[in-house]
């Protein structure tokens, strides 16, 4: 029979014992893919690492490890980090904006922080993606921020992705001011569209 | 019939392309994000997907570089729709294996136009 | 305050609440409820909202959709999916392994080598039971190399049963009779003992998946069974057992999750390889 036992699993040492933050940030940029996944985990024990971990994405080609740099800057989830994030929204690579979206909707509390400065940016796309972080954002103020982008918003995009996201945390007191968005947008096929799926969402019929 | 993938993190996009395709007589499945589009890809078969840019887990762009390494799949005809309107947004898609992208909102009759096609159905 | 124009009905889940419902479970869990699942959802959001002390659907919905912690997310999920083990569960996915998985991988193997196979979590071992007789009866080059199965479970009680090996007649009801007769003791219509030597060959260990210091020891795995564990974590928990799997694994390694599962709720890190039984997850080659 080839079905064999194994030996009792061996703890394996970890490849960068006891490293300093130092020796950590070197590793970061090394040459072994593994090695700068191991550094990009084990450095959120030290302060600066955030700085250090956004150093290392602008130049990390390797998916896996800037998944890893994600995660640890999820898992640090400070105030630099928010502000690092939103940086990074406005870069042009579309899997590093989608995964910096996806951490901030994990950091609520200071997300809340900073959320209306997002909704305002000069960048019609950063206010989608604003409103992309509300989409799972666990805050209660949520409903409250989308409907505020109902009253002053010009772009249509802006506006239409705030009234999906409606769909599912829209209150019968929004109703109004979205119906009005079909008068503001009057040629707007989808908009309208989304518009009705909404109101029969937030009112049942 | 003709099947569209529907590949969009956006549940009203989703609907709204819904009923424009089925409005032409496609039969629609949907995906809210490239890594779902993929394993739906795998599993049923379509004449068509029509793939959102901004998407977690798996963008648009990705989704479509790994249909074109695919043996089973690189034929397939790829539609792609953004709020990105600059060139260099476009550039992207052609440059990962679009056949055409648009910018949204996008215009119903074009998109229908485009979708019959480019996925072999002739209205 | 009441959010809806006409005061919702007492134990009745209207037809955009459920919509709202399961558009928020299908965000969550890429689970999609058909139509016809309609009076099983109603029935169980019904039930947690009077556990929860909700009388509305929309104010039950507020306090899920909000609640940092997910915790009532994840309640939820736990109700809203059946999960029973038993001998030969999915079987397509053994098949697969046998006939498709286990020939890429040792393409990449001498012979002689160890293949590595990780199953978690055993819960009562019938998975991992399943994978030692499928690979004993079907794989055509089980004498080629050597097969190690690891089986790991956070929970103590679940890891005795397996080191028991102690099953009724429900567990091994899609065993066919021939594999009950030649690996199996009956002790009684409804109590059957899985051999000895198929009982030593599996390693069990206790895991807790969370935990680096524990995890970290997990290496060089060829293939993981990971099936309808993920689907009851939260989104942050799921991405950090990708990231397990993800070391654990060899380079072009394999992940099998639970038929209902999809890794598009889990990780961006894997490619979606289909065979001709059933989609696995593989860790790129280098």
């Amino acid at each position: 029979m080839a079905l064999i036992k194994t030996k009792k699993v061996e703890l394996v040492d970890s490849p960068l014992p006891n490293n300093t933050f130092e020796e950590l940030k070197v590793h970061l940029g090394g040459p072994d893919v593994n090695i700068r996944r191991r550094s990009a985990r084990d450095i959120v024990l030290f302060d600066g690492a955030a700085q250090a971990l956004f150093a290392a994405l602008e130049k990390e080609q390797e998916s896996a490890v800037i998944e890893t740099i994600f995660s640890t800057l999820q898992a640090i989830g400070s105030d630099e980090v928010v502000k690092g994030l939103m940086h990074v929204l406005r870069s042009e690579n579309a899997a590093q904006r989608n995964r910096a979206i996806e951490v901030l909707q994990t950091l609520p509390d200071i997300v809340s922080l900073y959320i209306i400065e997002l909704l305002n940016d000069i960048d019609s796309d950063v206010r989608i993606f604003a409103i992309d972080i509300l989409q799972v954002l666990a805050h209660p103020d949520t409903p409250k921020w989308l409907f505020s982008v109902l009253k002053d918003e010009t772009h249509v995009n802006v506006v239409a992705s705030a009234v999906d996201r409606l769909a599912e945390v829209g209150t019968i007191d929004m109703m109004d001011e979205i119906i009005s968005l079909k008068n503001r947008f009057p040629n707007e096929h989808y908009l309208h569209f989304a518009i009705d799926i909404a109101l029969t969402r937030i009112k049942g019929h | 019939m003709k099947r569209i993938l529907i590949v969009d993190d956006a549940m009203t996009v989703r609907m709204y392309h819904r009923q424009l395709m089925e409005s032409i007589g496609f039969e629609v499945d949907e995906a809210d994000n490239g890594i779902e589009a993929l394993e739906k890809s795998m599993t049923a078969s379509y004449d068509l997907f029509l793939v959102d840019v901004n998407m977690p887990k798996m963008d648009g762009y990705r989704f479509v570089e790994e249909i074109r390494q695919n043996k089973d799949l690189m034929a397939m005809p790829v539609i792609m729709v953004s709020t990105e309107a600059e060139d260099k947004d476009k550039d992207k898609a052609y440059l990962a294996g679009a056949n055409y992208y648009f910018v949204k909102p996008v215009k119903p009759d074009e998109l229908k136009e485009y979708v019959s096609l480019l996925s072999g159905e002739y209205i | 305050m009441t959010t809806s124009g006409k005061k919702s009905e007492a134990g009745v889940i209207r037809d955009n609440e459920f919509v709202r419902f399961c558009e928020f479970f299908y965000r969550k869990t890429g689970i999609c409820f058909e139509k016809n699942k309609r009076y099983f959802v109603d029935k169980r959001l019904l039930k947690r909202m009077q556990e929860t002390g909700h009388e509305s659907f929309s104010s039950y919905f507020t306090a899920l959709r909000f609640q940092s912690s997910g915790e009532e997310v994840q309640e939820l999920i736990n109700i809203m999916t059946v999960n029973e083990t038993y001998f030969f569960r999915e079987e397509y996915q053994f098949e697969c392994l046998v006939e498709s998985v286990l020939n890429d991988v040792v393409k990449n193997k001498k012979l002689g080598d160890i293949i590595r196979i990780w199953s978690i979590p055993s819960s009562t071992g019938e998975e991992p039971y399943s994978i030692a007789l499928y690979l004993l009866e079907h794989w055509d080059k089980i004498n080629d190399y050597d097969v190690e199965i690891i089986s790991s479970d956070i929970d103590t009680k679940a890891l005795k049963k397996c080191k028991a090996g102690v099953y009724n007649a429900r567990s091994v009801k899609s065993l066919p009779k021939s594999l009950l007769e030649r690996y199996f003791k009956e002790h009684s219509c409804d109590s059957f003992e899985i051999d000895i030597d198929i009982r030593d060959a599996i390693d069990f260990t206790h895991v807790n998946l969370s935990d680096p210091a524990q995890t970290d020891s997990y290496r060089d795995i060829d293939v993981v069974f990971c099936r309808n564990l993920l689907i009851y974590f939260d989104n942050a928990s799921r991405r950090l057992v990708g990231d397990v799997f993800f070391d654990a694994l060899n380079p072009g390694g394999f992940i099998f999750l639970g038929h209902s599962e999809s890794m598009s709720r889990i990780s961006s890190l894997y490619k979606v390889k289909k065979f001709p039984k059933a989609i696995a997850y593989q860790k790129p080659l280098l």
